[in-house]
């Protein structure tokens, strides 16, 4: 055995293996915002169903939470592409086409599961917002609906960045998940290579940088927007 | 459901592995937290960049891919040494259930690295003082001073790195761990009934959330007991 230690590492297949995986980037960029956008729609509709008030609007979302965030995400996308084409219904269903499709489950799981954390995150945001501006609002005669839009959201918005921006980053490692269900996004090609070359140190630890890259670069522009939206409260941080 | 007769037992066997993983990876999760916020807060130039390194890496990398390499991994190490001793050997691995704890372990400890070190800082600084009025040793003030004074506030959060901590088991399966969601594909094969079988894996992951959100509350309580007139 060779005593150079960098004999046991293959640099010409890390030059190639890197332009092969980042052929997946297109896919898990795809499923990040796809999901993220939608995510983020389901999260602000539970968000106004969990602090209407109302209780048979309150409970099911509750539920739903709770389900969404006690189990684990691989089981969610177990269910929906292995689990559900069993069923009559969904195969009937005009919904069919999405859940026949890896690419549909997973957005589909992705979009449940973030929009469940999402939720949670708007919903911390909105209780943060002081009462005092809140009843300014009303005082000045602005009904609940624009109390709403014009003062609580913009504050509250700003408060949940943080998280938000946490939530992203995991759902983008949420996404490497699909590799499971046979999709191609850069975990499933570099899986691939592996399993062809079983090289797992150099085609593992490069597809972590190309991770690091794009988890960096998030935090980057999520930082960026943290310090313009609150650019006028910088004296009192 | 009856397609489930016969499996409870099974089933039953994967749950006690899941608890097996988490009691083994929390240990793991606790220490490297603890060594990963004492480097960051330490005077050592040299610490704090290897836990900066620590945190940004495992943070910041999809779970499967950590529990990959490590399996793989070391895996390839281990098959070169043995077959140094023994050319014969094709293939030796390190136990799905030590390596996946491992990396599930090495993952949530960098989370709960961040969490450990604010806890540390959330301190009152003037308790660590009259600690040492008091003629305290560095050993002494941290434990009977710092960590009953830190790990009030660091429950919260850490509350929610166990939970990430069980449901990442349900990943472990990937390399051959026989928790619940191994079982399920192994029913699955022969009863072929996909949805029931996930659906009590995760029912069951359900419950292991269930128990430890409501064991943190209690815990919550039980730490914040001196200040319950307070509020």
């Amino acid at each position: 055995m060779s005593s150079n230690f960098f004999d046991f590492i293959d640099f010409q297949l890390i030059l190639e293996s890197i332009p092969d995986m980042l052929k997946g980037i297109g896919l898990t960029l795809e499923l990040l915002f796809l999901s993220g956008i939608l995510g983020l729609a389901l999260a602000i509709v539970l968000l106004l169903m969990r602090i209407s008030g109302r209780w048979y609007l309150a409970a099911p979302t509750m539920v739903y939470i709770y389900i969404f965030r006690g189990t684990p995400i691989l089981v969610q996308i177990f269910i929906i592409y292995h689990g559900l084409p069993q069923l009559d219904f969904v195969r009937e269903s005009i919904f069919w086409p999405i859940f026949k499709e890896p690419y549909g489950c997973a957005i589909v799981a992705l979009t449940l599961n973030t929009g469940a954390y999402v939720s949670e995150i708007l919903r911390g945001g909105v209780l943060g917002v002081s009462r005092g501006l809140k009843e300014a609002g009303a005082a000045l005669g602005l009904s609940i609906r624009h109390r709403f839009i014009y003062i609580t959201a913009p504050i509250a918005i700003r408060l949940c960045l943080p998280a938000y921006s946490n939530d992203v980053i995991s759902l983008m490692k949420s996404t490497a998940l699909v590799s499971t269900i046979t999709l191609l996004d850069m975990m499933g090609i570099a899986r691939t290579i592996v399993a062809e070359t079983y090289a797992p140190y150099e085609v593992f630890i490069s597809l972590m940088v190309i991770y690091l890259i794009l988890t960096w670069m998030m935090q980057r522009t999520f930082g960026w927007a943290e310090k313009r939206m609150s650019r006028h409260v910088r004296s009192e941080a | 459901m009856e397609a489930v007769t016969g499996w409870w037992d099974d089933f039953f066997w994967g749950s006690l592995v899941v608890v097996g993983v988490f009691i083994v990876a929390l240990t793991m999760t606790v220490l490297f937290g603890l060594i990963g916020a004492a480097a960051k807060l330490s005077k050592s130039r040299t610490a704090q960049r290897i836990a900066a390194a620590y945190t940004i890496v495992f943070r910041g990398t999809p779970e499967i891919l950590v529990l990959l390499l490590f399996y793989f991994g070391s895996a390839i190490a281990l098959t070169a040494i043995a077959q140094v001793f023994d050319p014969e050997v094709k293939f030796v691995d390190i136990p799905p259930f030590w390596a996946g704890s491992l990396a599930i372990a090495l993952i949530v400890g960098s989370y709960a690295t961040e969490t450990f070190r604010g806890a540390f800082l959330g301190v009152d600084p003037g308790q660590v003082e009259a600690a040492r009025a008091l003629g305290l040793s560095n050993l002494k003030t941290f434990l009977y001073v710092r960590i009953p004074a830190m790990w009030r506030l660091a429950l919260p959060p850490f509350g929610n790195h166990m939970l990430s901590l069980v449901k990442d088991t349900a990943l472990i399966s990937i390399i051959g761990l026989e928790e619940t969601l191994f079982v399920a594909e192994q029913a699955i094969g022969t009863t072929g009934k996909p949805f029931i079988m996930f659906i009590v894996v995760g029912a069951i992951y359900l419950g292991f959330s269930t128990i430890i959100t409501l064991s943190v509350m209690v815990l919550e309580r039980y730490a914040n007991r001196h200040l319950e007139v307070a509020r």
